[in-house]
């Protein structure tokens, strides 16, 4: 008996149940397609081919296969319907991968913007909700997929990320259909169809009904899965990998790139008053109660790019892809302590001294105080140059380029603070691609005062 | 002006309480002896006119005034608070007194024992008692303190009075108007001498019977118990910290090219015996806290390196950071051959390298 079976007879009836629902879930939408989607003239050879059809027909595959799963009662490791190793290979190699992982989420994060008239269509919604479960479902007889994904601590990240899902949907659904408002002169629809209800009984019937749902929802949670506890705690043993609360994710990723005090101190705080500014900064008046992109277009992309890619993009992750030592493992890949991968990496001062074929200026120890601090200010001062550069030369000049409108409009005040939140958001992507491509460890490296950046 | 009337307040609630004890048939106020008069009034009918802050002495002279029999009102002359006290009750005694001897307007110190002698010489002649409040004993400073606050002997002297007069028959309180006490007409004379043994204990049953004094009494003892239940917190019954030199074996123990994990978990440092940082075979300890954020790394003896779970930073044998995020190299802390040939490492001193301090003899032991 294998200690890893990718399947056993539990794995098989519990997905043959999660087929059930979606068998079920896609039949209501077979009704709603009836009902909505209308015909093809001419499909097949047939005239007037409803278009329901075609979820009608899924839906009783899904059937199929949650039947086969649900009487399948021979040897698990006789069951077919499993991934495939050249998927698996293939997936780890993209993801396991820090450039390629990054790529990716970036390639996303323009699909979603880019195709938003497509994409937030109900039916594409639909067909990509459809994917994405039936991906969980097939991935799900994988051995090492199940012990990530089906970790007591990482279930809810997955339902988050379904939420994410729907909370972008929803509003690039919404602010679609008042740019095409605003495109043709009609009234916006927060205007036009106005759902004002009364508080009693729409809203507090609402609530009671959310209420319930959520607390029967939390002791179903709270019966099915085991709290994660983990061993008692000991000063001297790290858990290997050791990771923060989900939340913080980002943060710990972002740990991985910089200095404790830039990492854990300086970007979360300008997180944190960045997103307090925003009312200050931005001043577009549009947008002001009612959904639209093509109004804030600027103010809406950066909003994204933090919160997808470098904030829920971090937690994915660090969740189910950082793995011991803290190395990235694919979602298929076994959890090896011993995996090797070649992250030696270098500071700016080593790579521009050795290029230069001269040994790193190294503080004498008996000098004075003040000569010893020269000869690391000499040391560093490439790094230190392009870090003042990148923060003090970078705003005016793109306040005469790229930003020329903004810096008209806003003034001076607005547009540096602007710009120097902008440029401090982009350091962590530009740090993590230099790392990456360069293997550049620290831009200034003064370990002697604690200051690497 | 508060002062007063929060007194009188305290007199009232004190009477009522007496009351109710007294018509419960308890013997236990013994101030009720103090009156002698068999007749009594109700006080407050003449005494609630008075304007307030006059009134606590204007209740004890009408109230003696009313119990000597003369049926005077609360005419008599009021003078000034301060003296009216005394003043009042010398008039009153003499006026209920008749026959018996003035106090002769005796300071208020002395008055409480007088008051009680006489009471009790009265109870003598005449089983006849009436109640008479505390405040009938005019301490001057505090007349919400009743009677019983004075030394112990009175108390029990009080007490026998008390039990002597049931005895005898009479009723304790014969005609008690509810609601206000009557003072009582102080026979006095003698056991003037009591007066020096209020002392100590006089003060302790005074701090101690008074409700609000006992309440805060309490309230200071409990919060005191406290603030010295939190000051032992201060204290903890354990020792803060290993000692920071400790025997590790000798040499033999740590091979070259090795690195000991045996104090890991206990004291929290690698001893390595290796050549790879300068060519010389040297034996070192090694702290084991990551330079990056002070995770604990693990020695991977496979790839011959510290790695740690946490964000990744990677450490040669030698203590070199060379991947992830770690800024400097782990620090070595002090060790050295005692005289018995073990080594012995002290914990209390760090050597960083970045600082250049490794080249100090004292963070390694040539093996």
């Amino acid at each position: 008996m294998e200690p890893h079976p990718d399947l056993t007879i539990s794995v098989i009836r519990g997905l043959g149940w999660l087929y059930l629902l979606m068998s079920l879930l896609n039949i209501c939408w077979t009704f709603r397609s009836h009902k909505h989607d209308g015909y093809y003239n001419r499909m097949f050879g047939i005239d007037h081919l409803p278009k329901s059809m075609f979820w009608a027909i899924y839906s009783a595959l899904l059937l199929v296969l949650a039947a086969v799963h649900l009487v399948f009662s021979a040897d698990a490791s006789s069951f077919l319907l499993r991934l495939p190793s050249w998927f698996k290979v293939a997936a780890d190699t993209v993801i396991a991968n820090p450039i390629s992982f990054f790529c990716l989420s970036l390639v996303i994060f323009i699909a979603i913007i880019a195709l938003r008239k497509w994409w937030v269509q109900p039916t594409v919604a639909w067909i990509l909700f459809n994917l994405s479960v039936l991906f969980l479902a097939v991935s799900m007889t994988d051995y090492d997929f199940r012990q990530i994904v089906g970790k007591p601590d990482n279930v809810p990240i997955v339902g988050m990320l379904y939420l994410v899902g729907f909370t972008t949907w929803l509003y690039f659904y919404k602010a679609n259909d008042n740019d095409e408002r605003i495109a043709e002169g009609r009234p916006l629809a927060e205007k036009e169809l106005s759902d004002q209800v009364l508080v009693w009984p729409d809203l507090v019937y609402s609530e009671m009904i959310c209420m319930i749902l959520v607390t029967s929802l939390l002791i179903v949670w709270g019966v099915a899965l085991q709290a994660p506890l983990e061993e008692p705690a000991s000063a001297v043993k790290t858990p290997n990998p050791s990771k923060a609360p989900w939340y913080f994710l980002g943060l710990q990723e972002m740990l991985v790139y910089y200095d404790p005090w830039m990492a854990g101190v300086v970007l979360p705080s300008v997180i944190l008053v960045g997103l307090m500014a925003i009312p200050y900064i931005d001043f577009n008046t549009k947008g002001n109660g009612y959904y639209t992109f093509d109004e804030r277009k600027f103010a809406i992309i950066t909003f994204l790019f933090g919160f997808l890619p470098l904030w829920v993009g971090m937690i994915v992750l660090g969740t189910f892809i950082r793995g011991p030592n803290w190395n990235m493992f694919g979602l298929y890949e076994y959890w090896d302590v011993h995996k090797l991968e070649v992250l030696n990496n270098v500071n700016l001062s080593e790579y521009f001294w050795h290029g230069l074929g001269q040994p790193l200026p190294k503080p004498d120890a008996e000098a004075p105080g003040l000569s010893q601090v020269l000869t690391i200010l000499s040391r560093e001062w490439l790094g230190i140059l392009l870090t003042l550069a990148y923060l003090f030369v970078l705003p005016p000049l793109m306040a005469v380029t790229v930003f020329k409108k903004f810096y008209v409009k806003m003034g001076f005040v607005r547009y540096m603070v602007l710009a120097n939140l902008v440029l401090l958001m982009a350091s962590l992507p530009l740090k993590m691609v230099l790392r990456w491509v360069f293997r550049l460890k620290y831009i200034v490296a003064i370990p002697e005062w604690f200051f690497n950046i | 002006m508060s002062d007063e009337k929060k007194k009188l307040t305290t007199a009232e609630i004190l009477a009522l309480a007496r009351k109710k004890k007294s018509e419960g048939g308890s013997a236990e106020a013994p101030s009720s002896e103090a009156g002698a008069s068999g007749e009594s009034s109700p006080a407050d009918s003449e005494s609630k006119p008075a304007a307030a802050p006059k009134s606590t002495a204007d209740i004890l002279a009408a109230a003696r005034a009313q119990g000597g029999g003369k049926k005077e009102s609360g005419d008599e002359p009021k003078p000034a608070a301060p003296k009216s006290t005394a003043d009042i009750l010398a008039a009153a005694r003499k006026q209920g007194g008749g026959a018996k001897p003035s106090p002769a307007a005796g300071g208020a110190p002395k008055s409480t024992a007088d008051i009680l002698a006489a009471a009790r010489a009265q109870k003598a002649a005449a089983a006849g008692s009436s109640p008479s409040p505390a405040k009938a004993a005019p301490k001057g400073k505090a007349p919400a303190k009743p009677a019983e606050a004075g030394d112990l002997p009175a108390l029990k002297d009080m007490v026998a009075a008390v039990t002597e007069a049931k005895k005898s028959g009479a009723p304790v309180r014969p005609k008690v108007t509810p609601g206000k006490p009557v003072a009582g007409k102080p026979k006095l004379p003698k056991k003037a001498e009591k007066t020096t043994r209020r002392g100590f204990w006089g003060i302790f049953a005074a701090a101690t019977i008074t409700p609000f004094a006992f309440a805060w009494a309490s309230v200071s003892a409990i919060a005191g118990l406290w603030a010295l239940g939190v000051a032992r917190f201060m204290m903890p019954n354990m020792v803060l910290e290993l000692p920071s030199r400790f025997k590790v074996g000798p040499t033999s123990d740590f091979p070259p090219g090795t690195v000991s994990e045996k104090f890991k978990a206990s004291r929290g440092i690698w001893i390595v015996n290796t050549d790879q940082y300068d060519g010389r075979g040297m034996i070192y300890a090694l702290a084991s806290v990551c330079t990056h954020l002070g995770c604990t790394p693990n020695w991977l003896e496979g790839e011959q390196k510290f790695k740690c779970p946490c964000h990744g930073s990677g450490f040669y044998i030698t203590g070199i950071n060379f991947e992830g995020p770690a800024p400097r190299p782990l620090e070595r802390v002090g060790i050295e051959l005692a005289p018995d040939g073990l080594l012995e490492v002290d914990k209390s001193v760090k050597f960083q390298e970045e600082l250049g301090q490794w080249v100090d003899p004292k963070s390694y032991e040539l093996a």
